[in-house]
């Protein structure tokens, strides 16, 4: 069972594992928070959604290959496979999420208020949700670190209780990003944003790739 | 960059007076004087003759922007020079020490990899995280390939930033004179459409750049992007990766260097690339300098926003009477104006008021950075030319 | 207004003060700031520090301090072991190193000195402590698994094995 003992380490383990959470992270969560429209609650509000499915892709992960007692052993190749097609996933929604950007505020920006906000919740959170659960299900070596502590608790529900507090301690270090909320949105910020969605997307494709074609990259 | 005939004819401001030319000058001289002729630097036959010719070359710039008033073609003369002899100095030197341009691993694990200023920003990130300098050079003297070691480069790149701002882009960096060079080459602009969103570019390099390095804990920038591998050195392919690396950064020299600047006249890697330059508009906001338009005077005839390598004036910006944050205050548009609307200003005084004062005090500043930095460099690359002779 | 146009000239004469102290003062402070900030090259890159040293026949073995890489860095945690001088290295090194400390021979190295320092070098390591990992017949692949020689010494990398 896991005792408030074990929980606390959790905890530590996330807190301390913040700063490489928040650096495997930024490259996605950055440039798309400024592509959204500015707001402290539209930021949060994007940021509550990226994080709970990025949340869930941990756990359905950890769920998984605990129970097919395979969450260190994955061999190689099935590794590669599986990561290669998350990060080419990951580059894709990207560069949707890029293209959709600035296509919302070529047709929305001169439309009512009302329009705009359900043209920018179409893409926003869902958006969000995507990005946040395939880096969820992208193996970072904090995950591991948990992984491989939770793998020695007594059951799968020690196990995902353990990460979900793990996950809580990584998840204080991303509070700051809802500052990017205060951040004027112009054309040149979204502009911004856009191009190195673009950048980091392709990043992840050519790392995607390699990986597909059996390439070890990157600590997988 | 405007008609060749639109820029010989600007405004017509009468030509300074020989003596009063050269009184302006002495200052310059005395620092070129200082620079060059330290007795402490034991040099070599080639070395003193480079250094006499080079300041030469320097103090007769001075003299001409003096005497004309123009500032942006005698400018780029300089730059040009520091564009083209950097790679014969540094790639000469790279090739005796190693016999190739490209960074063996044994080179990077004794940290001897040369420091440049380019990946600067993207330290900045991981070392605050770690304390780790993300880059195979040493910090301390003794280390690299000019011995400076990284904490020299990066002190020598705060002191002149402090004085130039963004007019680093247009007094000190070594790279950029080879496209002022390859932009000056056709009389006409053969591609002048371009979408103005580009502009953002150097910006989004930059951001995604500074978070790929804090993410892989590596320069990402120079590892994957920076064209300027071209004439200075590389790392050495080792496997597959090297080579796509190396591929990418021949296409984007051949394209954003060469190709495009002699297509559109336009600095386009610096306008629309380079990560360092959006870092260092930041610092233009610090500098004293700007560049205004008095908009009594101004038509709008938009002549300053054709001339402008870097597309740092716009409609806009022209109606509120100033340059956009990427303005590298290399007197382009000032020397294009026909109307003398376009001036050098000091932030905080009136607008067109004194701006001949305004442009000796940036002058001064800006060529004596020019002369301790970049003339330094002439003077390395025309030794090496000279040794073959002298 | 006057009073910015006093402020503005006042910065344009400090620009010009600070122009002549670059060479002279300036930038050397900035050098010795930057360099006084505690920072370090990436051990990645470094090999970290040394730890201690083993005298051998004429040589010694520098054993530096495992270097554990940051966030998502591509390499895996590394040992770096330097073998100097090289001149006192004999034509075949095939030897046993406690790593470690405890007593305990922990990996056996063996590699061949080609007397032609340009020549490529290949290493094997074979593993004789669960900490570390076997490595045949490598060069220098990447950062944390290579051998190669800089100037006069040569520098194995031997990667660690997961915990």
């Amino acid at each position: 069972m896991a005792t408030p003992l074990i929980l606390g380490e959790a905890l530590a383990l996330g807190l301390a594992s913040g700063p490489a959470c928040m650096a495997s992270c930024g490259p996605v969560l950055v440039p798309s928070l400024l592509a959204e429209r500015a707001g402290l609650r539209l930021n949060a509000g994007f940021l509550s959604a990226f994080l709970g499915a990025r949340f869930l892709g941990y756990l359905l992960f950890a769920a998984v290959a605990w129970g097919l007692g395979v969450l260190l052993v994955l061999p190689q190749a099935q590794r590669l496979l599986l990561f290669g097609v998350v990060h080419v996933l990951l580059a894709g929604v990207l560069l949707w999420y890029a293209y959709a950007a600035g296509h919302t505020c070529a047709q929305s920006c001169a439309h009512s208020e009302l329009v705009r906000i359900s043209v920018t919740k179409k893409r926003g959170l869902p958006g969000a949700a995507a990005l946040g659960f395939l880096t969820g299900v992208s193996l970072c070596p904090p995950f591991v670190a948990a992984g491989v502590r939770a793998a020695g608790l007594g059951s799968v529900a020690a196990a995902l209780l353990f990460f979900a507090v793990f996950f809580v301690g990584t998840s204080i270090w991303f509070v700051p990003f809802v500052g990017l909320g205060c951040v004027a949105r112009n054309e040149a910020v979204t502009t911004v944003a856009r191009m190195a969605m673009v950048l980091i997307a392709l990043y992840y494709a050519y790392l995607g790739f390699v990986m597909l074609m059996g390439r070890r990259v990157h600590g997988y | 960059m405007a008609t060749k005939a639109r820029v010989l004819k600007p405004a017509a401001m009468p030509p300074r007076s020989i003596g009063r030319s050269l009184l302006l000058t002495l200052p310059i001289a005395v620092w070129s004087l200082l620079m060059f002729a330290n007795p402490q630097r034991h040099l070599i036959r080639s070395e003193k003759v480079a250094s006499l010719i080079t300041a030469v070359f320097m103090i007769a710039l001075f003299f001409l922007m003096m005497r004309t008033g123009s500032t942006y073609r005698w400018r780029r003369f300089f730059f040009v020079a520091l564009g083209v002899l950097f790679p014969v100095g540094f790639i000469h030197t790279v090739m005796v020490m190693r016999g190739t341009m490209g960074i063996p691993i044994e080179e990077m694990i004794a940290g001897r990899t040369p420091f440049c200023y380019l990946p600067i920003p993207l330290l900045i990130l991981p070392a605050a995280f770690t304390k780790s300098l993300v880059f195979p050079g040493s910090l301390l003297p003794g280390g690299g390939m000019s011995g400076a070691g990284m904490a020299a480069m990066a002190g020598m790149w705060l002191a002149i930033t402090l004085v130039v701002g963004k007019g680093w882009c247009s007094y000190a960096c070594f790279f950029g004179g080879i496209e002022e060079g390859m932009a000056a080459v056709r009389p006409r602009a053969k591609l002048r459409k371009i979408d103005p969103r580009w502009r953002y570019g150097p910006w989004a390099v930059l951001l995604a750049m500074v978070l790929l390095s804090l993410a892989l804990f590596e320069p990402a920038y120079c590892m994957w992007l920076c064209p300027f591998k071209a004439v200075s050195e590389y790392v050495a392919a080792r496997n597959t990766v090297g080579m796509v690396q190396n591929g990418i950064f021949v296409v984007l020299f051949a394209g954003l260097v060469i190709a495009l600047p002699l297509l559109t006249k336009k600095r386009t890697q610096c306008a629309f690339f380079c990560p360092f330059g959006a870092f260092q508009s930041i610092f233009n906001k610090t500098s004293a300098f700007d560049v205004k338009i008095d908009r009594a005077r101004c038509s709008p005839c938009v002549l300053c926003k054709t001339a402008c390598p870097t597309m740092s004036l716009t409609d806009e910006s022209i109606a509120r009477g100033e340059t956009l944050m990427s303005c590298m205050k290399c007197g382009a548009c000032v020397d294009v104006c026909p109307k003398q609307a376009v001036v050098w200003h000091i932030k905080g005084t009136e607008v067109a008021c004194k701006p001949e004062r305004a442009r000796l005090m940036f002058l001064y500043a800006a060529w004596a950075m020019a002369v301790m930095f970049g003339g330094t460099v002439i003077a390395g690359g025309l030794a090496t030319i000279l040794h073959v002779f002298v | 207004m006057k009073l910015r146009a006093i402020l503005g000239y006042s910065a344009a004469g400090v620009t010009i003060l600070v122009t002549l102290l670059v060479p002279f003062f300036l930038m050397g402070q900035f050098a010795k700031g930057f360099a006084s900030l505690g920072l370090h090259v990436d051990e990645v890159y470094s090999g970290g520090p040394k730890a201690r040293t083993i005298q051998s026949a004429g040589y010694s073995i520098d054993i530096h301090r495992p270097v554990f890489p940051h966030m998502l860095q591509t390499e895996k945690p590394f040992v770096q072991l330097d073998w100097r001088p090289v001149s006192a290295l004999p034509a075949h090194v095939s030897e046993t190193v406690d790593v470690d400390g405890d007593g305990q021979p922990d990996i056996r190295v063996s590699f061949d000195v080609p007397e032609n320092p340009k020549t490529p070098l290949r290493v094997n390591v074979v593993a004789l402590n669960w900490k570390y990992q076997s490595m045949e017949n490598v060069s220098k692949e990447k950062y944390s698994r290579l051998i190669v020689r800089v100037d006069d010494a040569i520098i194995v990398r031997v990667p660690l094995a997961r915990p």
